[in-house]
């Protein structure tokens, strides 16, 4: 593979004596989807915070499209755009005006009421944030973290909270995302979002990384290894269940 | 897009939204311009009355002599006294004196006004009672009704007094009481915009992450502070402006500056007051924190810088004190130009201690921010 988008080495990070993130080093390609899985607690947030230049590392070093990140925060910032895990905004405040101030903050001007037609929300443009429903919200907020075209966009927990056909619709967005060639590192609890969504996972547990591969091949190394579910899977579930009864298209 | 130009359109950008996001907000406009207007014809109505010192008394006339009625009629037409009418005997009305409700009770005696026997004219005399913790109010009472007794008696006596005194008003027409108060309750209005705006919005945007989302684009602190200066500026000025309106139409002010130096004081106040807003605001994690520090600087600023009392009824060290606050060159500066016409240029040494405070507030509300 080329030359590694984020480069982290040696990452770790201590709160009041106790190490949160443990010595971590990975790298992430140009374009993939990258995600990071484990239990709540297990440092996926920290180590993303750190390399979003928002909470400063106790040791170790990032490089994030060539930039030190902790030498050039600023020059970091220009190049990534962020959704956080509970994305607010300024109550009373339209859409496409959020969205214009937001593109300001970067120096830019945009055509806010296209970036919201390429998420469904063109009908919602003179809307308030607070108007809009979890799904929506998390569209919007996608949109508002791409509103300056980042290299690189980290998603924090995108589909935590949402109904089956809004996190189906967020999984065909963050696809669309990709095809942009934006990378993506993404943080989730849902086993079949990584696997539908990441080319490689790293599995974080009490701060350390405890694999790291394509879902696909950690899949094939816990066969090999003579694992065997329990129970014998059904064909379909009771989510497919759900889909199935209520459709696919979006509810909100 | 050249470099000044792209740091200026976070500024350029932000501040017509945030001057529109407030007028969607009910609560907002309320306490942005319907409170301060409330404020004023309270207070306003308060202090407006005139200036005239009167007594309330208790007149108790138990004599039916055509003097006795000459004097009641006198007394009730007297700017100097307010007849309590429904107190009209001895109980009620000692019962009032002693709530502070009346000044005196004023009776005039069964036997005022009747002709002795061998006398020419009708004589008599007055009984005053007043509180004992007033002692002033009982003897300054008598003195006015031996003054109107002398008017009385010039019926009946024909006397040449050799003293006399003559009273005459100031040529210059004279200020009101209001046009003083004004100063204060603009002064009040300043402070309560500029600091319980941002330290109750600024807390909320930071627990619901709202501030934390612009940490991660390149804003920067300074493009954030000039922008929520100039959209306060801008919402500061026009509740000011509606003040100085309703001060004119309801009350009367007698504006004697001239407005663009009033504005120009009431921009920088805007600006000062604001900063101390930000600075606890900014720093405040939550409401919790920013609270009480806000009262902390509100209480004293507002006792101590001549809102609700001038200054010169305070022992001498608050005076001092006082010259100090941030908010006491403002209202000084602001009933200067209101009542004296005061120039930008009388105003140097206010000016120096705002300049000052505006340095200091800044500096300390940049260092204590915090995005979250």
């Amino acid at each position: 593979m080329s030359e590694p988008i984020i480069s982290v080495k040696d990452l770790s990070k201590s709160y009041g004596g106790v190490e949160v993130v443990k010595s971590i080093s990975f790298d992430v390609q140009k374009g993939e989807i990258f995600g990071i899985l484990g239990p709540n607690g297990a440092g996926k947030t920290t180590t993303l915070e750190m390399i979003e230049t928002m909470r400063p590392m106790d040791n170790g070093q990032i490089t994030l499209a060539g930039i030190d990140v902790a030498a050039h925060p600023e020059e970091v910032k220009e190049v990534i755009g962020v959704q956080p895990q509970t994305p607010n905004f300024e109550e009373k405040t339209k859409l496409t005006e959020q969205l214009d101030f937001l593109a300001s903050c970067y120096g830019e001007k945009v055509d806010a009421r296209e970036l919201l037609k390429r998420v469904q929300l063109e009908g919602k443009a003179d809307s308030y944030p607070e108007q809009l429903s979890g799904g929506q919200k998390q569209r919007f907020s996608i949109t508002t973290a791409l509103v300056h075209g980042p290299k690189v966009l980290f998603l924090d927990e995108p589909t935590t909270g949402l109904d089956p056909q809004a996190r189906r619709n967020m999984w065909e967005l963050i696809q669309q995302v990709r095809q942009r060639k934006i990378t993506i590192v993404m943080t989730t609890h849902y086993m079949e979002e990584a696997e539908l969504l990441c080319d490689r996972v790293a599995i974080m547990d009490e701060g350390k990384i405890i694999a790291l591969d394509s879902p696909q091949k950690l899949i094939k190394n816990l066969i090999k290894s003579g694992f065997k579910k329990k129970q014998q899977v059904e064909q379909a579930n009771l989510e497919d269940v759900f889909i199935d009864l209520t459709g696919k298209a979006l509810r909100d | 897009m050249s470099k000044l130009k792209k740091s200026l359109l976070p500024i350029t950008t932000f501040v017509p939204i945030d001057i529109k996001r407030l007028f969607r907000d009910k609560v907002a406009i309320f306490f942005v311009f319907v409170f301060p207007l409330i404020f004023l014809l309270i207070f306003g109505s308060i202090f407006s009355g005139d200036s005239n010192v009167s007594f309330r008394v208790a007149l108790i006339n138990q004599s039916d002599s055509e003097s006795a009625t000459q004097l009641e009629q006198l007394m009730k037409d007297s700017e100097v006294f307010q007849v309590d009418e429904e107190a009209t005997n001895r109980e009620e009305a000692e019962e009032k004196i002693s709530r502070g409700q009346l000044d005196g009770i004023v009776t005039l005696p069964a036997d005022f006004g009747d002709i002795a026997e061998g006398d020419e004219y009708p004589n008599g005399q007055i009984e005053v009672v007043y509180n004992q913790a007033n002692e002033t109010a009982g003897q300054t009472l008598g003195s006015i009704l031996d003054s109107i007794l002398l008017e009385v008696n010039k019926q009946y006596v024909d006397t040449s007094v050799p003293f006399t005194v003559e009273t005459q008003t100031t040529t210059k027409e004279g200020s009101t009481s209001f046009d003083y108060t004004f100063s204060g309750i603009l002064g009040f209005t300043l402070l309560s915009l500029g600091i319980f705006g941002p330290t109750t919005v600024f807390p909320r945007l930071k627990q619901a992450g709202v501030l934390r989302r612009y940490k991660v684009t390149p804003l920067k602190v300074w493009q954030f502070f000039v922008a929520s200066v100039l959209s306060n500026i801008f919402v500061g000025l026009l509740a000011l402006v509606l003040m100085v309106i309703a001060a004119l139409v309801v009350f009367d002010l007698n504006m004697r500056g001239n407005y663009l130096t009033l504005a120009t004081i009431v921009l920088i106040g805007t600006v000062l007051m604001y900063g101390i807003g930000l600075a606890i605001g900014g720093w405040a994690k939550n409401e919790n924190q920013a609270a009480p520090i806000s009262q902390l600087v509100v209480l004293p600023m507002m006792f101590l810088s001549g809102v609700f009392f001038p200054v010169f009824v305070m022992p001498e060290i608050l005076q001092q004190i006082t010259k100090f606050i941030p908010l006491t060159p403002i209202i000084d500066s602001i009933r200067l130009v209101i009542t004296e016409d005061a120039s930008l240029f009388d105003l140097g040494n206010e000016f120096a201690v705002m300049m000052g405070w505006m340095v200091i507030i800044y500096i300390i509300a940049f260092r204590l921010f915090r995005w979250e």
